[in-house]
């Protein structure tokens, strides 16, 4: 398995955590999730924004977020997103997974998460 | 740019193009990474470049752009907790701003309603307020009387106050400073510019000492003036005249044809008694002496710390000093009794004729204004009911009831205050036509305009009614539970509405009603009245005839000769003309206040009785007075070309005359010469000829007719005994066409001579009626706005619980009720609360009518008509406002409204 495809995996695999863990903090709109994962990991992660949308959607589906449009004074309407109880839950046992795997991850290779 | 239509024109050629919503949120993805590269530092076509690569990846993935939000949109309230209570109250009244934008029917429906409500009780409140509030411009006004005379409790025929009385205190008055005399006349000023018919006041020097007046320029005259032809104008005719030229000080003008000298000039807003008075004219009051009266006006300023009862007492008994005037004073009050004097405050007694009505007309605007207030609360309860589930959520999210009534306090007064400043632009727009639609008669129209005290009134009044229409959906609010709300969304509550909510609009809706009752039972009332007094039998015909008052002052035509052949030659004249059936004069017009009043002894008819004293007003016209305003004769005959100057002296008294002094035989009675002197021959009577129907003096408040004689003026020895005469023509053309011929004659018999406006003699009797007509349009208008309203109401009422109980009557529908049953229903409803309204509305009415009898003629305050004929419109009107919501329950869908739900 080469690198890159590696990181593919990785990516797709940690695309949904990463925006549950963004909605938890507070209620965000699309772009907003995508400059601060772009951001936050410091350019690392970016994923196309092509592919935001159609996971936002796919997670609605599947009611982990529930997206609403808001106006705000002085601004246009915006769709935000919010985590759902079942978002929160996805969310709690995702992070579990994860750190069982990076657990074993590093008592195999010595890697520590960031 | 407009990113919307970008983004949709880059999908429009995929298979399936995503949503509108997921159009607009790429739109704003694409439009914040546009932004977000510019302000990186990144030039426009890089910016739009990256923006471009962007929906060439979503063009891509458009299969997997396929979503559909399951929520409304919502606007974000305002935040719980605000950094300071201004910044609070400013983000609440900008949310209330986009609410009010969202929903912009509801937001114009209060709008108007509270413009209307306000801009009318604004509009009657200058008048209320110019009229009766606003302090009066003399200096002492407080301490300023009018002053009334009475003997043996009877009131003068004409005038208040005699030279007796004025004579006897003004010796030594101990609770005056100083009273003053005044009357007024209509005079014929010329001189420098073309002759004109003026109102002027004539009035002793103490007039400007009571009125502690004040010259603009020059002065003002003393008591050595009362006896020489000096003139004070008033600032506008000075103005007018003399383009406000200070040199016209001592310069002459003529009064009546007499020169007078100008001393002064009164500022307008001292004019006395109003503005309308453009000169004030000396005058000396005659010293009392044997039998001569003079009936003038009196008023006084009474020193300080005096009583006006105080004033009165030293009045009455000063007067019981006065000299007798014998059958002078019999003559002008009907009594030789005791003198009486009373004293009123200026400022009751100038408005003591329209305080009443124009109370009773605020009131009324003011229950207006509580119908269409009652209308917004109606409609903001009703919403507040839609918007009880966010409120509940707020509450929930920690908005304590205070903050919650201050989002909705800020919702109602921005519309209110809206609808506050359209009221009063419309107050502004109709201020200005206020003046010329109020009857020429009326007291103080100069006082009317818009200052402080309006403005004031106008945001008390909007604050007010902002307040109510907000805080009764907030008192609901805090009744609410949040479960019930929460848990009963989607499922209306039995009742439509919830309970609460439901009793407040239903009492709400109960009291416009009652107030549309009382309000339609008062202007039928004063319509009727006014269409009795318009139809009432006045014992003539006015119609087409025209009518001029012509002067004949003493310095043109000093002798009663020359008087007689003037009038002579112009009615032969008028005769001639085309277009005029008939033409004659008469010293009095009927149905004018004042003229000539003669008391004389004859023996009596009556038993028991031997002399009677006879008080009448007598007239002098000519032969054809009787058929120009075609009165009617009840027995004997009226003059003829037979009665001149050589044959026996004949009178014609009307009914009134007969009844009381004649008894059952009145033509043929021999009675004595009145009033007017003729021949000095031995036998000074004269033979009654004919009765007449009484000329009736029609009105609320002075209904009745007095006792009349008429004498011809071909037996006065070709001698005119009166300076002024108001000549009638009939017309039998257009009367329009024969107004400027009678002006005209006049001209041609003498340019000096001008004539009162021309009217036609209904018209000018309408101008006697404008008071009633102008309360009964007036009270008309509002009741009619508060009958709309109410009924609007209504129907609102009933459409609003309609929709509420949808799934209630769909139900009731599914389990058998037809569509009968579903109609009376809502029928019910809507009629239980018009007859509660009604049965309120008429219970005040009985009472309120009351205060209006005084305003009254020809029906009574709680007329059988009106009382059974008012409810029935409402009655009638309120089913028809049920019907349409009734017919739209009854055709309910069941399946598809309880499937919906």
């Amino acid at each position: 398995m080469g690198i890159t495809m590696l990181q593919r995996e990785l990516k797709r695999g940690s695309t949904e955590l990463l925006i549950l863990a963004l909605l938890e903090e507070r209620d965000r709109h699309g772009y907003e999730l995508a400059r601060l994962i772009d951001e936050r990991s410091r350019g690392r992660i970016s994923f196309h924004a092509a592919s935001l949308y159609p996971t936002l959607y796919r997670m609605e589906d599947k009611d982990l977020i529930e997206g609403r449009w808001l106006e705000k004074a002085g601004q246009r309407r915006r769709r935000y997103y919010r985590l759902t109880r079942a978002g929160r839950k996805a969310l709690a046992s995702q992070r579990t997974v994860w750190d069982q795997f990076f657990d074993a991850l590093n008592r195999v290779a010595h890697i520590k998460p960031a | 740019m407009d990113w919307n239509a970008h983004m949709r024109a880059a999908f429009v050629r995929a298979s399936r193009p995503p949503d509108d919503e997921v159009i607009e949120e790429l739109a704003q993805h694409a439009r914040a990474t546009f932004e977000a590269a510019r302000a990186d530092g990144s030039s426009e076509d890089e910016a739009l470049r990256a923006v471009a690569a962007l929906i060439e990846r979503w063009q891509a993935e458009a299969a997997a752009l396929h979503h559909r939000s399951r929520r409304p949109p919502t606007i974000e309230p305002p935040a719980t907790a605000a950094a300071s209570p201004f910044a609070g109250v400013i983000q609440d009244l900008r949310y209330a701003a986009r609410l009010a934008r969202r929903q912009p029917r509801h937001t114009l429906l209060t709008i108007v309603t509270m413009a209307l409500g306000i801009g009318a009780t604004t509009a009657l409140f200058v008048v209320v307020y110019g009229v009766l509030w606003k302090p009066l411009p003399w200096p002492d006004a407080g301490r300023i009387v009018v002053l009334k005379e009475t003997r043996g409790g009877n009131p003068p025929r004409f005038g208040a106050f005699t030279n007796a009385a004025y004579h006897a205190w003004r010796e030594r008055p101990g609770t005056l400073e100083d009273l003053a005399a005044w009357s007024q006349r209509i005079v014929t000023i010329s001189g420098g510019t073309a002759p004109e018919r003026v109102r002027v006041t004539t009035a002793t020097a103490s007039l400007f000492k009571v009125l502690g007046a004040r010259p603009l320029i020059g002065n003002l005259f003393e008591e050595r003036d009362e006896t020489t032809p000096v003139i004070v104008l008033s600032e506008s005719l000075w103005r007018q005249r003399f383009g406000a030229d200070p040199a016209a000080i001592g310069k002459g003008l003529q009064v009546d044809g007499r020169a007078h000298t100008i001393v002064g000039v009164l500022p307008d807003a001292l004019g006395y008694p109003d503005r309308q008075s453009r000169a004030i004219v000396p005058f000396a009051v005659p010293a009392a002496a044997g039998n001569s009266l003079s009936v003038f006006n009196a008023i006084a300023v009474m020193r300080p710390g005096v009583s006006a009862a105080q004033a009165a007492a030293e009045g009455t008994a000063r007067g019981r000093f006065a000299p007798d005037s014998g059958l002078t004073a019999e003559a002008v009050f009907g009594s030789r009794g005791p003198i009486e004097v009373t004293a009123v405050p200026l400022g009751d007694a100038l408005t003591a004729d329209v305080r009443l009505p124009l109370i009773v007309l605020l009131t009324a605007v003011g229950l207006l204004l509580v119908t269409a207030t009652a209308n917004v609360v109606s409609l903001q309860l009703a919403r507040a009911n839609t918007r009880g589930r966010e409120m509940a959520i707020r509450a929930a999210l920690g908005a304590g009831t205070a903050r919650m009534t201050r989002q909705l306090l800020a919702e109602s007064l921005l519309l209110c205050l809206a609808g506050g400043l359209l009221g009063v632009a419309l107050t502004f727009l109709l201020q200005r036509s206020m003046t010329s639609l109020l009857p020429a008669d009326f007291p103080r129209v100069d006082d009317l305009a818009i200052n402080a005290a309006v403005i004031g009134f106008a945001l008390v009044l909007t604050m007010g009614t902002g307040i109510a229409c907000g805080l009764l959906p907030a008192l609901h609010l805090r009744k609410g539970s949040l479960v019930v709300t929460l848990a009963g969304e989607g499922s209306a509550p039995a009742g439509g509405m919830h309970a609460g909510a439901a009793r407040t609009r239903m009492a709400i809706m109960t009291a416009q009603v009652a107030i549309a009752c009382v309000l339609l039972v008062g202007a039928s009332l004063l319509g009727r009245s006014f269409l009795a007094l318009l139809h009432a039998d006045r014992g003539f015909d006015p119609e087409s005839v025209l009518s001029a008052r012509l002067t004949m002052p003493e310095s043109l035509y000093p002798s009663a000769e020359r008087r007689f052949a003037l009038i002579e030659q112009i009615l032969s004249r008028l005769r001639a003309m085309p277009g005029v059936a008939d033409a004659s004069f008469t010293s009095e017009l009927p149905l004018t206040r004042g003229g000539s009043t003669a008391a004389f002894r004859m023996p009596s008819r009556n038993a028991g009785q031997e002399v009677v004293t006879v008080q009448a007003s007598p007239r002098i016209v000519s032969a054809g007075y009787f058929s120009t305003i075609q009165m009617r004769t009840l027995a004997g005959r009226t003059f003829s070309d037979a009665d001149t100057e050589t044959a026996e002296r004949v009178v014609v008294v009307n009914q009134s005359f007969a009844r009381r002094y004649l008894g059952d035989a009145p033509v043929g009675a021999k009675i004595p010469i009145a009033g007017y002197a003729t021949r000095d021959d031995a036998s000074p009577s004269t033979t009654v000829i004919g009765v007449l129907d009484d000329v009736r003096y029609v009105s609320a408040q002075n209904p009745g007719s007095q006792p009349e004689l008429f004498y011809s003026h071909r037996q006065m020895d070709r001698r005119l005994p009166v300076q002024t005469v108001t000549l009638l023509v009939r017309a039998s053309d257009d009367p329009a066409s024969v107004a400027g011929q009678i002006q005209s004659v006049i001209r041609e018999a003498d340019p000096q001579l001008v004539a009162d406006v021309v009217l036609p003699l209904d018209q000018r009797l309408l101008t006697t009626l404008a008071r009633p007509r102008l309360y009964s349009v007036l009270l008309g208008g509002f009741a009619g706005l508060a009958f709309l309203t109410a009924i609007i109401g209504l129907f609102g009422l009933l459409t609003y619980s309609v929709s509420q109980r949808s799934r209630e009557l769909a139900l009731r529908a599914a389990l058998g009720a037809g569509r009968n049953d579903l109609l009376r229903l809502v029928l019910r409803q809507g009629l239980t609360v018009t007859a509660a309204g009604l049965a309120a509305g008429l219970l005040a009415s009985i009472w309120l009518t009351g205060f209006l009898t005084t305003q009254l003629y020809g029906v009574a305050p709680h007329d059988a008509v009106t009382f059974a004929a008012v409810p029935c419109l409402l009655l009638v009107v309120g089913t028809l406002a049920c019907v349409m919501p009734a017919r739209r329950a009854a055709s309910v869908d069941p399946v598809r409204i309880l499937r919906g739900a």
